[in-house]
């Protein structure tokens, strides 16, 4: 950073101190920066440049010093993460020494770069809110607290059981916390799993967090019964009839964070219907007609 | 039968602890004497269930084709087997590992070193040796000539990988990958060392990686095997080890953990087609007959071995409609020869195991494994590197992008290495054009991408000579305790009770979990 660059910091401290003040006292939303920028500084950053130490003379414990930047000048500039200091630093590889955070400590994961590169790509507001960033990865759970995906199925293991017999799908799960919900696993036999018998499924509606349909004959009406199982997390559609008319079926699963559409006939107009989809991170259509162009959590190619 | 007329009651009564409370096969009606004396003999070397287990034995015997689930997970709290569900959340359902046996030069693949370079032909400094005992193959020699790198590197990708010009493909997805550089071993020769890298001891006998995956976790895919094997041809044939089964034995698991090796050409599973005039109905009610008579015979002796005989005659029927649908690759796109390259048609090369391998991953076997030989370089290493480069470079990269494209990267995680590393100087003379390279077991190089790993990251440092290990050493049992854990398995816990030991993947001494490499 040179100081011929100036230091616009100052220029942006009044006009978002005024504009952040006005704008928190007409909408009560968390904003995108108090929600995921102000966590990861936080976590990572604040300990060497805080209200304590001031490395490189810069401190990022609130939006109004990350704008002032370092002695050396501003850290970020506003639509351009690449051409950030800030940015810059945050992706060097973990050999270089100005990597930060610096001195050996953990660097940030994939998810947290992301949500810092898309908030200066959109004009590193303090304004925008969630809904502003559709692409945003969320960010890893601090590992003690474990949140509970679904609810404790233990109490329904006999039902469970019968559904899977009478259905031929399995209801796995995911591991032996028993609020980490249940896989829906087809593999076995796909072809016998269809439309209806996901409609039968209504009684575990609640417990299935990632459901494995690639391959069975599942189709559009089908998408009915899955929109009901709002705490799933993954959801495999590979080579599976769906089209993208049915797509708009899947609005309810707010918690949905992986859709896999390969091999399916969905083109750009299907994952329209997934935009205000808050949590979904990828979505996957190889062998669709989806274009990447169409929203940027495709993978396409 | 009165304990008189068993000729061998004493010897019975000692060797076997419960003699006189369940009925054995001398019990047995029409069983003739020759056979009943050679089940005593044998009966001696098994391990039978304990009398508690047996109970529940025959109730797994009757969720057999489906052991994993609920209510196998509500009774963990008896377990007496493991649940077949993880211990936590797993990040890896799936995995595919290309072992690349003989062990490839880290040199010329993995560890950039360019000091090497100031040093060409100069000694191997004795500090930096150590006073490590060699083999035999270059213990005698009179010099250690320092040989680095015929082949240049370059940076490749956002995180800046130093990768050889020998992966001009895997270089395009090398963010993917998570670099191991400082992996490490006791074993200096290929069998132990190779052993040592599948089961976890250099001693065969032990189950092999995919058999405890398959044992803690179950099947995914009740149609096809758990556990894959697939030996690709060779481009060169030069001190090529033989592969054994020992390398993907269930050793002292239940043998239908153990790998099934799919084989090249028009007949992938070995006597899985039906004989001329055997047709399909005729063959399941001889499988069912077959395994009625074991049924029998498993309720009176409780040999597990037997559900697992019972377990594969089903197994190889189920197969008989998943296998020819699992080898027919011609409902593939264009673009998967385009990825692959020309050499995926032909059944047996790398390429055609590596397109096979994420057929697999999408039907659901959990743990494939490729093997591809001939990379002991001990001379003429330039050349026959890059032939074994040419081979696998393209195929590995077009594996890696097609499971990424198709969303199964995430949760399918994929590994790369042999079996130890290679030596700094030269065996055999060193020319410009040429030289060759020893076993080195205190460091080598591997690769880990997917399932769970963090990609564009390197691990672990060696000294300027890749002779010694100065950061974040990672032991074979380290790498093991982290595959795992991205099953979500503790490797603590997946344990069997075996020769007066809890025996685990990772053995008696202490593992780590590498967590600065899981995503
Ligand atoms: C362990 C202490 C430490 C931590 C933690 C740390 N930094 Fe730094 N940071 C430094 C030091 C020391 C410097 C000055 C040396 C340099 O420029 O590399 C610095 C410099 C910087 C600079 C350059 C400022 C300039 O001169 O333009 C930026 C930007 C930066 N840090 C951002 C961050 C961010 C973002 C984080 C959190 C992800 C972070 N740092 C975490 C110690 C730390």
């Amino acid at each position: 950073m040179t100081g011929a660059k100036g230091r616009p910091g100052w220029r942006w401290l009044v006009a978002l101190v005024g504009g952040f003040a006005l704008g928190s006292a007409v909408r009560a939303e968390t904003t995108f920066y108090q929600a995921r920028i102000a966590p990861i500084m936080d976590r990572h950053c604040v300990v060497c440049h805080g209200p304590e130490k001031k490395k490189a003379g810069l401190r990022v414990d609130s939006f109004e010093w990350v704008m002032i930047g370092a002695e050396s000048g501003a850290i970020v500039k506003p639509g351009d993460p690449k051409g950030s200091e800030l940015y810059r630093r945050i992706t060097l590889p973990a050999t270089e020494e100005e990597v930060m955070p610096s001195d050996g400590k953990p660097l940030l994961s994939r998810e947290e770069i992301k949500n810092i590169e898309l908030w200066i790509a959109g004009g590193a507001s303090a304004e925008k809110v969630m809904a502003d960033f559709p692409g945003a990865p969320p960010l890893a759970r601090p590992k003690a607290i474990a949140e509970a995906l679904a609810p404790d199925w233990t109490s329904r293991a006999a039902q469970i059981t019968a559904l899977e017999q009478a259905l031929g799908v399995r209801l796995l799960p995911r591991s032996q916390v028993p609020t980490d919900g249940l896989i829906l696993r087809t593999a076995s036999s796909p072809a016998r799993c269809d439309d209806a018998a996901l409609a039968k499924l209504a009684p575990v509606a609640d417990l299935i967090v990632e459901a494995e349909l690639a391959r069975t004959r599942v189709t559009d009406a089908g998408l009915g019964a899955v929109a009901q199982w709002t705490n799933l997390r993954a959801l495999d559609l590979t080579r599976t009839g769906v089209t993208s008319a049915g797509l708009a079926r899947l609005q309810p699963l707010r918690r949905l964070e992986r859709l896999n559409l390969t091999d399916t006939s969905v083109d750009d107009a299907g994952v329209g219907h997934l935009r205000a989809l808050p949590e979904l991170r990828q979505i996957w259509a190889f062998g669709a007609k989806v274009t990447e162009a169409a929203d940027p959590r495709v993978v396409a190619k | 039968m009165t304990p008189n007329d068993n000729p061998f009651a004493r010897d019975h009564d000692l060797c076997s602890d419960h003699c006189g409370e369940h009925p054995t096969v001398w019990d047995l009606p029409h069983v003739p004497l020759g056979l009943k004396r050679e089940w005593l003999r044998l009966e001696t070397r098994r391990q039978f269930l304990g009398k508690g287990v047996q109970a529940l034995g025959w109730a797994g015997l009757a969720t057999l084709l489906g052991r994993n689930g609920v209510a196998q997970a509500a009774e963990s709290a008896m377990a007496t087997r493991p649940a077949l569900v993880p211990n936590f959340a797993p990040k890896a359902k799936r995995a595919i590992y290309l072992f690349m046996a003989g062990s490839p030069s880290q040199f010329e693949t993995w560890d950039y070193k360019p000091m090497l370079y100031d040093m060409v032909d100069k000694d191997l400094p004795e500090s930096v040796r150590g006073g490590q005992v060699l083999t035999g193959m270059t213990a005698s020699q009179a010099r250690f000539p320092i040989a680095p790198s015929i082949y240049k590197f370059a940076q490749h990708g956002k995180a800046g990988h130093w990768v050889s010009e020998l992966f001009p493909h895997t270089a395009k997805v090398v963010d993917e990958l998570c670099i191991l550089k400082s992996l490490h071993t006791e074993a200096i020769n290929h069998e132990p060392a190779i052993l040592q890298i599948t089961t976890g001891n250099m001693f065969p006998g032990r189950p092999s990686l995919g058999s405890w995956l398959s044992y803690g976790l179950g099947a995914i895919n009740e149609e096809l095997p758990t556990f894959v094997v697939m030996t690709s041809k060779m481009p060169h044939r030069t001190n090529v080890q033989a592969l054994s089964n020992r390398l993907w034995s269930s050793g002292f698991l239940s043998p239908e953990h153990a790998a099934v090796a799919l084989r090249a050409g028009s007949d992938p599973v070995l006597h899985l087609n039906n004989p001329k005039g055997i047709d399909g109905d005729v063959r399941r009610a001889m499988i069912s007959g077959v395994n009625d008579l074991n049924r029998q015979l498993f309720e009176r002796v409780g040999d597990p071995e037997i559900n697992a005989r019972i377990h594969q005659y089903e197994m190889a029927f189920r197969m008989q409609t998943s296998v020819p649908e699992l080898t027919d690759f011609s409902n593939e796109p264009a673009s998967t020869w385009d990825l692959y390259g020309p050499k995926a048609k032909e059944p047996g090369t790398y390429a055609y195991n590596c397109l096979m391998a994420r057929r697999l991953a999408e039907r659901g076997v959990r743990f494939t494994q490729i093997f591809l030989r001939s990379w002991d370089q001990h001379s003429n290493l330039p050349k026959n590197i890059r032939l074994m480069a040419e081979e696998s470079d393209q195929p590995t990269y077009a594996l890696l992008t097609d499971l990424k494209r198709r969303g199964l990267l995430d949760d399918t995680l994929v590994i790369w290495g042999g079996e130890f590393g290679r030596t700094c100087y030269s065996q055999g003379t060193l020319t410009a054009e040429n030289y060759g390279r020893d076993h080195h077991p205190r460091c080598f190089s591997m690769w880990m991408a997917g399932g769970g790993i963090k990609p564009g990251t390197t691990f672990g440092e060696t000294d300027d000579f890749s002779y010694n290990i100065v950061k974040d050493p990672v032991h074979i049992r380290d790498l093991h305790a982290t595959i795992l854990h991205l099953f979500g398995l503790d490797h603590n816990r997946l344990s069997v009770k075996f020769g007066g030991l809890d025996s685990r993947l990772t053995g008696v001494l202490p593992a780590q979990v590498i967590d600065a490499i899981l995503a």
